[in-house]
């Protein structure tokens, strides 16, 4: 059920979905910045026309996505594809911190 | 000062009486707001870089402090300390000072004042007041830069209640708790830190209080309430006296709660009721039993599903539903099988891109529809059934077939336990849930095919009135004494009783101390609610009458609107209680 990499003009990006009750609140926003904070490559959040940082707590809050909200996870640089396979795994649960 | 009413949120249920205490008084206009000489920029950026520095050191050592038991409060400063290292804020103010050669301060101000427009036409509230966790922030910051440190003026000396604009974790990691009777900051809503902690340490507070500043000075004698919320500056004899007996109740009543919890919920004239616990993690076990739960009404399965990336295996689900049922034991554990679809979608589902999830393929729609998914949990659940006293329940069901269907299924899983020869009880009770107005109109004919009614009135409320609680336009319609709901719940309930099946309900409506007399007056055998929940119920069951719980659902019976029939349920109810219920809100709260 997972999906695919797809690679794109100046990156590889993945479809992703907010699977926690809250959504993107403080707590999730906040593992997620940590994660994506361990790879090198630029990271971003991409949800209709709006695309943040992915490193940012604040740009992540800004998104202010609901729980069942697909994002596009956009990655560019040596780490690419690990920080996306990683990033997946995050959203697929729940943020929880024993993962 | 003249004796004075400020209104706020209350956040920690509690009273307080004391002398005031500012935990520091704010002074804006003393901020510099100035234009540094174009070569003093960068020495401006130095000294916000080495503010910010200091600012994370402290949020770092008072996260180090957190007691183990206060992980909330833990998570609350790890994203403070985010925040100081976002580059929307440092960045930002950073930049502004380099463009327009002002003061660290000021920029800094610029900064928040920028990401405070940006997120004012967030649509969602939670996210919306975390502007406050970035204001806290930059207010750290900015403190920092005009040579301040640590959250309070001077030592406290004796209890006092503690006032503040805003308290940020960090703050409060550093105040003598035990110098504070309660909590009253001028900032913050229902999900504010100061609640979190106030609740995790039960000390009462109220929060979003306007005009606390201008009114209150240091010293001032306050009552706290926060049971209603608001808090009276230099209250008359007649309040102190009226504020000191409700504090001694209170604290009476929460000592009394505890104690009481596991005696049966039994009415003054005998009428037992079943009271059990809806959970959706083993973990939760605890809890149910040290509140008095007397099993697992309702355990959402939906977890294990949601949090991997792969479906469960049998084995993992039945590990899981075993050690819950002998942990249990004998107390009872309803699975509830796999309810998603909705507001819980897996990865697959989401993917149909269904225009409306809600009535869409869910709950036992797609276990039908997968029968590998289906098949593996019903077996898990029937191995796990010789490990303590195991039901089952199916979700949504919403005609006869459905029913059948899915028992087809489970007596398939028999017969294939059957030939690998693994044991399992053969009498496991089987039930449904009723939640979709068909199944209350066909109660009849579903009450003779199987063993016990589970009501979950949070969506029956919702698929019967046609709103999405939700959706704050429609939102004051979830009205759970709705004549519709209250006639659908009895008829259920005398359907389940001529079949000789029992019935229980699930969902907030039994938690309700108004509600709840309404369904002891239908003679439901069970009611299952949060954990937290249960104390408080069971003791108003153990001090309510059956007789006058039927006269009152006779009297809801013959109403015709919503208006009248909450106005007279919380007349007769308040007249019962009228100690006890000043410690509750209710569902039906804002009618009228």
């Amino acid at each position: 059920m997972q999906e695919e990499i797809r690679e794109i003009e100046d990156g590889l990006c993945l479809t992703v979905r907010v699977a926690n009750d809250q959504g993107l609140h403080a707590r999730p926003a906040a593992r997620l910045v940590k994660e994506a904070s361990r790879f090198t490559s630029r990271i971003v959040l991409a949800s209709g026309d709006a695309e943040v940082d992915a490193k940012s707590i604040l740009d992540i809050l800004s998104l202010a996505a609901a729980k069942g909200t697909a994002l596009e996870l956009r990655a560019s640089g040596p780490d690419a594809r690990e920080a996306l396979r990683h990033l997946a795994a995050t959203f697929a649960n729940r943020f929880r911190e024993d993962t | 000062m003249a004796r004075l009413i400020l209104h706020g949120i209350p956040v920690s249920a509690g009273i307080s009486i004391g002398k005031a205490f500012f935990a520091w008084r704010d002074n804006i206009s003393t901020l510099p707001r100035g234009i540094v000489t174009p070569g003093a920029a960068q020495s401006e950026v130095e000294r916000l870089e080495s503010a910010v520095e200091a600012v994370q050191n402290e949020l770092t050592q008072a996260r180090n402090r957190v007691p183990a038991e206060l992980k909330d409060h833990a998570a609350i400063i790890d994203s403070h300390l985010l925040i100081a290292a976002d580059p929307k804020l440092i960045k930002d103010a950073a930049r502004r000072i380099q463009e327009q050669n002002i003061t660290a301060e000021w920029a800094l101000e610029q900064a928040v004042e920028a990401i405070a427009l940006a997120f004012s036409s967030i649509e969602d509230d939670y996210i919306r007041e975390r502007v406050q966790d970035v204001r806290v922030v930059a207010d750290r910051i900015s403190k920092r830069l005009m040579g301040a440190s640590g959250c309070l003026k001077r030592p406290l000396q004796e209890r006092m209640v503690l006032m503040a604009h805003d308290l940020a974790p960090a703050d409060t990691m550093e105040l003598p708790l035990d110098k504070i009777m309660s909590f009253a900051t001028s900032e913050g809503g229902k999900t504010s830190h100061t609640g979190i902690l106030a609740r995790s340490m039960l000390i009462p507070a109220v929060v979003g209080v306007s005009n606390l500043e201008e009114h209150v000075n240091d010293g001032d004698l306050v009552i706290v309430d926060a049971l209603r919320g608001f808090i009276i500056v230099d209250p008359n004899e007649d309040e102190l006296a009226d504020y000191t007996e409700l504090k001694f109740q209170f604290e009476a009543y929460q000592k009394a709660l505890h104690k009481e919890c596991r005696l049966p919920a039994e009415t003054v004239d005998g009428y037992r009721v079943e009271v059990v616990a809806n959970i959706e993690m083993t973990e939760e076990v605890a809890q149910v039993l040290d509140s008095g739960g007397e099993g697992v009404g309702l355990y959402r399965t939906e977890y294990a599903y949601l949090s991997r990336p792969a479906l469960p295996t049998e084995d993992q689900l039945y590990e899981e539903y075993s050690e819950l049922a002998s942990i249990m034991a004998p107390g009872k554990v309803i699975f509830r099988t796999l309810d998603v679809g909705a507001d819980k979608m897996l990865t697959e589902q989401t993917l149909m891109r269904e225009p409306n999830p809600a009535l869409g393929l869910r709950a036992i729609r797609y276990c039908l529809r997968n029968i590998d998914v289906f098949k593996t949990q019903l077996r898990a659940i029937l191995r796990a059934s010789v490990h303590g006293n195991v039901a089952l329940m199916f979700p949504m069901i919403s005609g006869l077939q459905e029913l059948r269907q899915a028992k087809v299924l489970l007596n398939e899983v028999r017969m294939e336990l059957d030939r690998a020869r693994q044991p399992y009880n053969p009498n496991m009770p089987v039930g449904i849930m009723i939640e979709l107005p068909s199944a209350v109109l066909i109660a009849d004919s579903l009450a003779q095919e199987v063993d016990f009614f589970s009501i979950g009135t949070n969506d029956l409320i919702q698929y019967s009135l046609g709103i999405d609680r939700g959706n704050k336009h429609v939102s004051y319609l979830y009205q759970p004494l709705h004549p519709a709901i209250v006639r659908s719940i009895k008829f259920v309930v005398d359907a389940a009783h001529r079949e000789g099946i029992e019935v229980s309900v699930c969902g907030e409506v039994a938690a309700d101390p108004y509600c709840i007399p309404i369904l002891l007056g239908m003679q439901i055998d069970a009611i299952s609610i949060a954990p937290q929940s249960i104390p408080g119920i069971k003791r108003i069951i153990r001090r309510t009458n059956m007789e006058e719980c039927k006269t009152l659902l006779n009297e809801v019976l013959r109403t015709a609107t919503v208006a009248r029939i909450n106005r007279v349920v919380k007349d007769t109810i308040f007249k019962q209680f009228p100690e006890e219920l000043t410690f509750y809100s209710s569902l039906i709260d804002h009618d009228d």
